[in-house]
């Protein structure tokens, strides 16, 4: 029983982060419609970037959840601008930042000057770029397909990743958080303090993104715009900021999952981008479009997983097959793939997903 | 004669009399189509008179100079290349042995755009395809000892088994969740190649270093021909790219028939196909397009194990779907010619990236991992990756095909831009 209860509960913590990461995809599913795997550099920069406040500068640790947080909604806004919307000026001042942090570095500075001088630079450029185009008139932003928006994506995915490797290294590297290896014993249970800490920051951001979905203005626009697009439009609601605010608030969610990932006994490297490619199994469960459907999901795929994790390891005593060995080492990861594609099967749109009309 | 005579009559009608001496004119004008269809040897544009002429696969006489052109290339390349003009390529890192990978590549993204560009359905998981092909060669070729006439044939067959077993789920889900789905069968198959330690060899792999290279009248590990023996890198190259040729000519074939045209109804809207009569069910063309894409790929794949030795999970990762993605969108979607260009890209950049580095330096990059710089040369590949990704589908989405297709139509009615 205490074994059941043990992984029970760290299924619970992995789940919340899950439904952390999840959050980010449905929101900006919600707004957009496609899957953003840009999501993942969104997690992996935010992590980054707390390390960064807490170890290089040497900063308050909870100052650092924030800082990273709104750096990364800014940083997401920014993203979503360039490759979702085709807005010139956005590209070419990512590049130009890109291409002036790289420059100064390169002529003997330090990361964070290069960064900085590179940010300017960017926005320089960005403004100018601006200038020109509302000069010379502006095509405005045009509608990718499907596929070619995920592979945006995607591509922008692996860029992102290695530039933060290029800034940060592939070294192993310990944020300094507060929780460290502390923990509490509760029965038999051992509880640690980064687990429950991941669990606590789920439930924040869980439930203020809830109350604001349900309550505030925004919130409210945001499930018209889902709705019906056009309609939205047609009621004064601006989609633009609509967008905007999804992605903020994905890239802001994705920098805590990014914090509650590396929290505790785990270390932070540029591979860390993978936890978002298991939490999918999470999403589909769930359903792409509902932010409920990603806590139950993620609460489930995360549990199911240490379940399969925990009994794979030590075969319960009913259990007909003794030695499950030769299932290999971390199969719980395949495991959660397997459940979401029977899920699948069974319900193509997730246990809370909204069915798509086919129309020919 | 008669039709004119009848226009006359009724134009009688309507006409004054002085107007009435034209059509005789006309008649008489009426010589020029003579010098019209001696100036057609030109066609200002693309002109196909009978359906037989639409559908030849080399229609012009450009197109049959360019085939033989190509086979020229393709004949005298791995002779050639250590002589100055191709040293431009050969100097700096791009050698015979990576065009070979760039062949067998080139194989694989004409699967997948046969699947992805032709079928629409989006695929992260042709990687796995190519470790099917690869390991059962690794493993029935040295293992089991089989000639190559039969694991050539037994590869692709296996992976049309795999994908006509992946296949079904795609009828089912479209979009986003194939796109996951897909994703998912990227980790499974990375995980069973992991621990299938019998047969795949576990992380550390397995040995391909057996498989046979001979038909029986040519070995192509020490191929002699006219009196000159030549190395492995040559017979490869000559083997792998001819059976480019034979892939590219018989899917070109699927393509602009019958089912070809089903696929594409397919692609672009899969109810409406449905109604017109394509069959969509569990042996309909979704789940064949499957099939077939999964075969070729394993095909690339069996050529890929003796190609690459030494075959581990590292070969087959995500990583290596994306570039399969990044080939077919950057040569262009929907073409076979594109495929091969698209592969050719994507294979040699990053070799000559590395040749430039190594030799010259480019400024931030760090060739060796001992030196400073700002990336290294394996980040600046997928950061290159992920930019032609990105780039091409902003700005051209037809891809470099797409590019050569407009400076074709430019210059086929050129001076005249209209």
């Amino acid at each position: 029983m205490t074994t059941f209860l043990q992984a029970t509960f760290d299924g619970v913590a992995l789940g919340s982060l899950y439904a952390l990461i999840v959050l980010g995809f449905v929101v900006i599913y919600r707004a957009t419609g496609i899957i953003n795997f840009a999501q993942g550099g969104a997690l992996l920069f935010g992590g980054y970037f707390t390390y960064n406040v807490s170890t290089s500068w040497g900063w308050n640790y909870y100052v650092g959840i924030i800082l990273s947080v709104l750096v990364c909604a800014g940083f997401s806004v920014l993203l979503q601008r360039a490759m979702l919307q085709r807005v010139f000026r956005e590209v070419v001042g990512i590049s130009a930042g890109l291409l002036g942090w790289a420059t100064l570095f390169y002529n003997g500075t330090t990361h964070l000057v290069g960064l900085s001088g590179g940010v300017v630079i960017g926005v320089l450029a960005l403004l100018a770029t601006a200038r020109i185009e509302a000069r010379y008139g502006d095509k405005g932003p045009s509608e990718l397909p499907l596929f070619g928006a995920i592979m945006v994506t995607i591509g922008v995915l692996f860029i992102v990743k290695q530039v933060v490797a290029s800034i940060w290294g592939f070294a192993e590297l310990s944020v300094n958080d507060p929780w460290e290896l502390s923990t509490s014993r509760v029965g038999g249970l051992v509880l640690q303090h980064s687990k429950l800490a991941a669990i606590a920051m789920a439930v924040l951001a869980l439930g203020v993104f809830f109350l604001v979905d349900r309550y505030s203005r925004i919130g409210v626009a945001m499930r018209a715009t889902h709705f019906d697009h056009e309609a939205a439009i047609a009621q004064g609601i601006s989609t633009k900021i609509v967008f905007a605010t999804a992605f903020a608030i994905a890239g802001g969610v994705a920098a805590l999952a990014g914090t509650a990932a590396t929290a505790g006994p785990e270390l932070i490297t540029p591979n860390l981008d993978f936890v978002v490619f298991f939490a999918f199994p999470a999403m589909i469960v769930g359903g792409l479009d509902s932010p409920a459907g990603a806590v139950a999901g993620g609460l489930l795929v995360g549990w199911i997983q240490n379940l399969v994790k925990t009994y794979v390891a030590t075969t319960p005593a009913w259990f007909p097959i003794e030695d499950l060995d030769w299932l290999g080492a971390g199969f719980e990861r395949v495991a959660i793939f397997v459940v979401m594609i029977i899920v699948l099967m069974v319900r193509p749109y997730g246990l809370l997903g909204t069915e798509e009309v086919r129309r020919v | 004669m008669n039709a004119d005579s009848t226009s006359e009559s009724t134009s009688a009608k309507s006409t004054p009399a002085r107007l009435r001496l034209r059509p005789a004119r006309a008649t008489r004008l009426r010589l020029r189509p003579a010098r019209a269809t001696r100036l057609r040897l030109r066609p200002a544009t693309k002109q196909h008179v009978r359906y037989r002429d639409d559908l030849r696969l080399f229609p012009n006489r450009l197109r049959r100079a360019a085939l033989a052109g190509l086979i020229l290339v393709w004949a005298f390349i791995p002779v050639l290349w250590d002589v100055p003009p191709f040293t431009l390529l050969s100097g700096n890192g791009i050698s015979l042995n990576t065009l070979a990978y760039a062949g067998v590549f080139s194989i694989a993204a004409i699967g997948l755009n046969l699947l992805t560009g032709y079928t629409g359905q989006v695929s992260l998981g042709h990687s796995v395809f190519l470790a099917v092909g690869a390991y059962s060669t690794a493993y029935v070729g040295s293992v089991w000892g089989w000639p190559m006439l039969l694991w050539i044939f037994f590869a692709p067959a296996l992976g049309w088994l795999v994908g006509a077993a992946i296949g079904p789920f795609a009828l089912r889900l479209r979009g986003n969740y194939l796109v996951i789905v897909t994703l998912g069968l990227v980790f499974i198959g990375e995980h069973i190649f992991r621990n299938w330690k019998s047969v795949t060899g576990g992380n550390t792999g397995t040995s391909a270093a057996g498989v046979e290279l001979n038909l029986g009248f040519v070995d192509f590990e020490n191929l002699s021909l006219f009196g000159k023996s030549f190395g492995k890198d040559e017979s490869y190259f000559w083997l792998i790219w001819f059976l480019v040729a034979v892939v590219a000519w018989l899917t070109k074939n699927v393509v602009r028939t019958r089912p070809g045209r089903a696929l594409q109804a397919v692609r672009d809207r899969d109810i409406a196909a449905e109604i017109i009569g394509i069959d969509v069910g569990i042996a309909g063309y979704k789940t064949q397009a499957f099939a077939w894409s999964a075969a070729i790929a394993a095909l690339a794949g069996a050529l890929y194990a003796p190609l690459q030795l030494f075959i581990s999970p590292g070969d087959f990762t995500l990583l290596v779907s994306i570039q399969f993605i990044a080939m077919i969108i950057l040569g262009g979607m929907g073409t076979i010619y594109g495929s091969i260009i698209g592969a050719l890209v994507i294979t040699a950049l990053p070799r000559f990236i590395d040749g430039i580095s190594a030799d010259y330096g480019v400024p931030g990059v760090a060739a060796k991992s001992t030196d400073s710089g700002l990336v290294s040369v394996a980040s600046l590949n997928v950061i290159i990756y992920g930019f032609l990704i990105a780039l091409f589908l902003l700005v051209e989405h037809r891809g470099l095909a797409g590019i050569w297709v407009r400076i074709r139509n430019y210059f086929s009615t050129w001076p005249f831009s209209y």
